[in-house]
């Protein structure tokens, strides 16, 4: 569903270059759902913006759903983004002065749906979220869980092949995380590929896998502890 | 997704009021501005007749003395005298022609409880209003046999119908007196009043309302009917009062002819050198040859009805205008650099840099299209002070439907203009930067 092979980023001033990725493999399957995790810094979310095309990249390939993305024009990401890919931020992202349906017809009208159509959808990502009550609701008049449901549902009422979620409970207590991910889980059930940036450990748990990024590249945990275990034995042996 | 677009720029002015409020306080004093002053100007420099404009004809001829007159001012005197205005109108070249001078009659209603007063007329033929399309209500214009004898008969305006003879009443048969002698009506015009007042630009106000009553020139003169206009003699009269008047080589007196053809015009001009050159041969008109034959929109030039001030205030207003956008541009910077979350969340959503600046856009216009209602009240109360303040230019100052949708189209356009760099910048914003700072 998206695949990264030998991808780099490099910001550049005047003065310094800065290497947010550098040789950034990733194979991301149908229906998975991964957590990327790591420290400040590594460039988990520079890696985020990229997969949702909201940045280019430097150098290496890119390939979503089948799509080379390399060199798109910024109508054909635009569109590919619209198409494919829906985004949770951390601080919901929701429109202040456009209420619930509003905030979630807005990927619908870039799409050219007809009004109908449009109403079909809202109505139906509004309730999956549980919110189809509350539509004619602003922003401010929600609790954060409540929003962060209504930017689901936004994310939701294009049918994305792939959801990308920036720390999606970062901003929330423990009870209202555990809805939201609980409702990440039942909408990955459905078989939409979910991509989740996160500091918690127990949400990464949750993930099918986790990819750990260190210093702009992606670190397999499980192979590293196999080199660090092998290293330990080779040091014991006596020669 | 233009509707999607207008209802967004509709639902955000009222995200922040008072900068909406400036920007459209501030497009609507600058559109009135300049619609205030193009509705004068274009009344002043608007074609009267257009129908005909091509068709009417104004010669003129040098009549002054050969002494170097024309050297020191190369146009013509911009009436003719008497007998050359008789002669061109008893020529009866072109389709039609009427000598024209003004009158002030006194009218005598005859009537108790209605003083005599002062009204403005004037010596015509009876062509003049087939020439200028002036609508009757009742009756018509008098014979050519009328005009041949000077007939006592006259037209009338409806004011002066209805201020003699009262309301609904149809006066045609009835007498007017009119410095002290009987006129029978025969004819009502209906309101006409054309702008500019292109049929009477010497001796007339411009904007002036046209005259009450009409009577045949040769009654005029019969009657030695005082002139109400401009008189400039080349010579003295060779008999004292109106008699030298009409003798003598005195300018007070408009000629117009009308053409079956603008094609004709060369031919009547030929057909005026060569009256001129019978002249000279009598021992007239000293000068070298320097006719002139004008028509409508070339006199309106040539009598400069549109003035050099209306001109340059107009210019003006429209730098005014321009001031104005200049502001608008500010205002349109911080409304719009207040919204990159929005911006990042909707690229984010799948719109594209082009969606965003036509949505931009389209909210920018929404300001304009407020400007404009704005626009036009601030014009019709400038106006309003205008007609009160200058009764010269009142017929002028009224904002017809015309003028209201120039006053849209430049209010909106205006707002467009002034909003491609704001809307531009907002393009610029990258959605990352956005989305993570939210």
């Amino acid at each position: 569903m998206l695949r990264m092979q030998n991808l780099s980023k490099v910001y550049r001033t005047h003065m310094i270059e800065t290497h947010a990725l550098r040789g950034f493999d990733i194979h991301v399957k149908e229906g998975e759902f991964v957590a990327v995790t790591g420290p400040s810094g590594s460039g988990k979310t520079t890696f985020l913006n990229i997969a949702g095309l909201l940045e280019e990249f430097t150098g290496g390939e890119y390939w979503l759903d089948g799509v080379d993305v390399r060199g798109l024009e910024d109508d054909a990401r635009s569109r590919l983004r619209n198409q494919k890919l829906g985004f949770i931020f951390q601080g919901f992202n929701l429109i202040p002065d456009l209420n619930l349906f509003d905030n979630v017809d807005v990927p619908l009208r870039y799409r050219g749906f007809g009004a109908a159509e449009r109403k079909r959808r809202i109505e139906q990502a509004l309730a999956q979220v549980g919110l189809a009550s509350r539509m004619k609701h602003y922003p401010a008049e929600l609790s954060g869980g409540q929003q962060q449901r209504v930017a689901i549902a936004r994310a939701l009422a294009g049918e994305p092949k792939v959801l990308l979620a920036d720390e999606p409970t970062g901003n929330l207590d423990s009870q209202m995380a555990r809805g939201v991910m609980e409702l990440l889980e039942e909408i990955n059930a459905g078989g939409t590929t979910i991509l989740m940036v996160t500091h918690d450990p127990e949400l990464a748990a949750r993930a099918h896998r986790n990819v750990h990024i260190i210093d702009g590249h992606v670190s397999d945990l499980v192979h590293e502890a196999a080199r660090g275990l092998a290293a330990a034995v080779a040091s014991a042996t006596p020669a | 997704m233009i509707g999607y677009y207008l209802s967004l720029g509709f639902r955000s002015l009222r995200r922040n009021p008072v900068l909406t409020a400036l920007m459209v306080l501030t497009i609507s004093v600058g559109v009135a501005a300049s619609i205030t002053m193009l509705t004068l100007l274009r009344g002043m420099s608007g074609d009267p007749i257009p129908q005909k404009s091509d068709r009417l004809f104004v010669p003129l001829i040098d009549n002054r003395p050969g002494d170097g007159a024309a050297a020191t001012n190369p146009e013509p005197p911009d009436q003719l005298t008497m007998r050359d205005a008789l002669a061109l109108w008893e020529s009866g070249k072109g389709l039609r022609g009427t000598p024209i001078y003004g009158l002030s009659p006194p009218i005598d209603s005859g009537r108790p409880d209605l003083p005599p007063f002062f009204s403005d007329g004037l010596a015509v033929g009876r062509d003049f209003f087939a020439m200028f399309d002036v609508p009757f209500v009742y009756g018509q214009s008098w014979t050519e046999e009328d005009d041949r004898r000077g007939s006592q008969v006259a037209v009338i305006s409806r004011d002066l119908s209805v201020r003699v003879f009262g309301e609904g009443v149809n006066p045609v048969g009835q007498v007017v007196r009119a410095h002290d002698q009987e006129f029978q009506v025969i004819g009502v015009i209906d309101d006409w009043n054309p702008l500019p007042k292109f049929y009477r630009l010497v001796g007339s106000g411009s904007f002036d309302t046209s005259e009450d009553i009409f009577v045949p020139i040769r009654a005029a003169i019969a009657r030695e009917f005082d002139v109400n206009g401009n008189v400039s003699c080349n010579s003295t009269p060779p008999a004292p009062g109106f008699r030298g008047l009409v003798e003598g080589e005195c300018n007070w007196v408009q000629y117009w002819v009308e053409l079956a053809e603008p094609g004709e015009r060369q031919a009547y001009a030929d057909h005026l050198d060569a009256y001129v050159g019978e002249q000279k041969a009598l021992g007239r008109l000293e000068a070298p040859l320097n006719n002139r034959l004008y028509d409508v929109r070339q006199w309106l030039d040539a009598r400069e009805v549109v003035s050099d001030d209306t001109r340059t205030s107009t210019w003006l207003s429209f730098g005014f205008l321009l001031v104005c956008l200049v502001n608008t541009v500010g205002l349109l910077l911080a409304k719009f650099s207040a919204r990159p979350g929005e911006i990042g969340v909707r690229r984010a959503l799948g719109a594209s840099r082009g969606e965003i600046f036509r949505q931009y856009l389209l909210e920018a216009g929404v300001i304009g299209l407020v400007g404009a209602g704005v626009g036009i009240a601030l014009t019709v109360g400038a106006l309003a002070f205008i007609r009160d303040f200058n009764a010269r230019v009142a017929l002028l100052a009224d904002l017809d439907l015309t003028m209201a949708a120039a006053a849209v189209l430049l209010s909106v356009a205006s707002a467009l203009i002034a909003g491609l760099l704001p809307t531009w910048r907002a393009c610029q914003v990258t959605p990352a930067l956005q989305l993570k700072s939210q």
